[in-house]
């Protein structure tokens, strides 16, 4: 039952980068990392049991968003989805995340919550999830005396679930620079516009006339994670873009997903939409609507 | 549960305080600083009725706000948008439209008609309404919502030439 109260728990704050990492070293899969907090505060006011919250608020010098044209796009851990709607690099360079970023849940909510934030949620329906894993890119992840870097093809691995280790940070997304040519977009359908999405999905291609190629497409809410679509892309990889490959890529959709029923959708409705979304989308990143 | 010393300003006032791991921004102020204008609504970030502006007029949920996160930050609250006695144009406009039914969601979408004033002092109606999505009101429609908004926005653009 939901009681919307936040019951006990500890808060710790730390000041510098060193700091947290120390706090996960030494308390592990006891810690819940909160960036903006605008998900897991819904969730422990719905029961989720947390024993220690590490707020990310006082890191400094996390909530940059940079982009140069050589090495791409770089998001702190906490620069927020209002950051991502105001640079006019991303909506340039990067539209399937500009795009996925502008109709994010509510203003407030853009404001307080964090791209990196969305990414370790692990849902299978968050907009910047399907941006990021079109798009591609990299998280950098932090534990005391070391760093990696995690693909985000490699990042979701069970609903809910990352492959975050219990001693580590995600400090930044990394999306590389475009070369040119490459297009992309994002789409989503919802009853209204703060709604969760019943299905998203995220497109990047790189084209040389009508001939795509590196096609990467993503869909969210028709499996536990966000997932890729490799039947689909394989049926365009390296192919003409015209209507009959976009209506094949668009059935070859249904060997990708798995949907379920749940309160926003039913599994034979986003079936019947998933291959119309992709299709749409990928028509919106060249233009061709 | 751990405790917290913080200073928060709110409405241009400075406050120490200590507050409690689980406190959320929103009963902080209403329950521990007594100003109540702030509206509990639904308490998930859903509804609006709890928005607040920080550093000025950047809107955010206070109920999904831990306020130990807030330390050193400055807040406004629908009751600070008045200026020496003269209210913002904002709630002048709110006024002036009746826009306002039982106002329960009242404080909320006056704080987010400030904050999106502020990002785009020139919005289109499509704009407002998308602008104050987050916020709703469950009295009747939002035409006369969308009107003062708009007049206010038209107002602040006549008093700043």
């Amino acid at each position: 039952m939901s009681t919307r109260v936040l019951t006990d728990f500890d808060l710790v704050l730390p000041g510098s980068l060193s700091e947290a990492l120390d706090i996960l070293a030494q308390n592990g899969s006891a810690v819940t990392v909160v960036a903006g907090g605008t998900d897991i505060l819904v969730a422990m006011k719905a029961g989720f049991k947390a024993d220690m919250v590490m707020s990310l608020t006082a890191l400094p010098d996390l909530d940059y968003l940079d982009y140069d044209a050589s090495s791409g796009l770089r998001i702190g851990a906490n620069a927020s989805i209002a950051q991502v709607v105001d640079s006019a690099d991303v909506e340039r360079h990067y539209p399937a995340l500009w795009q996925a970023a502008k109709i994010f849940a509510t203003p407030q909510l853009r404001n307080t919550a964090t791209v990196v934030g969305n990414l370790l949620r692990g849902s299978p329906a968050g907009d910047c999830c399907a941006a990021v894993a079109a798009l591609g890119g990299s998280l950098t992840m932090a534990s005391a005396g070391s760093t990696r870097e995690l693909d985000i093809d490699d990042l979701w691995v069970a609903y809910g679930t990352t492959a975050r280790a219990d001693n580590e940070l995600a400090v930044e997304l990394k999306i590389p620079a475009p070369a040119a040519g490459r297009v992309s977009a994002f789409k989503r359908l919802t009853r209204v516009n703060e709604d969760l999405a019943k299905l998203n999905v995220a497109v990047s291609l790189q084209m040389d006339g009508s001939t795509c190629s590196d096609v990467r497409l993503a869909m969210g809410c028709v499996a536990p994670t966000m997932i890729r679509l490799p039947s689909a892309e394989a049926v365009l990889e390296g192919s003409e873009l015209n209507s009959e490959t976009l209506e094949k890529a668009a059935a070859a959709v249904q060997e990708d997903i798995s949907p379920i029923d749940d309160q926003r959708s039913t599994a034979e409705y986003r079936r019947g939409v998933a291959g119309v979304y992709l299709k749409r989308a990928v028509e919106q990143a060249c233009s061709i609507a | 549960m751990s405790k917290h010393a913080i200073t928060l300003k709110v409405n241009g006032a400075s406050y120490d305080l200590v507050v409690a791991s689980n406190k959320t921004l929103l009963e902080v102020l209403r329950d521990q600083l007594n100003m109540p204008e702030t509206k509990y609504g639904c308490g998930t970030g859903e509804c609006g009725a709890c928005s607040v502006l920080v550093e000025g007029d950047v809107a955010i949920n206070s109920c999904l706000t831990l306020a130990a996160t807030m330390d050193g930050r400055e807040i406004t609250t629908a009751a600070g948008l008045q200026q020496n006695g003269e209210l913002h144009p904002v709630q002048q406009a709110f006024i002036d439209h009746s826009a306002v039914q039982c106002g329960y969601c009242t404080p909320g979408m006056v704080v987010k008609g400030v904050s999106l004033l502020a990002k785009n002092p020139n919005p289109t109606e499509q704009e407002i309404r998308e602008g104050l999505e987050g916020s709703i009101c469950r009295c009747t429609g939002y035409v006369k919502i969308v009107e003062a908004v708009d007049a206010a926005g038209k107002a602040m653009a006549v008093a700043a030439d």
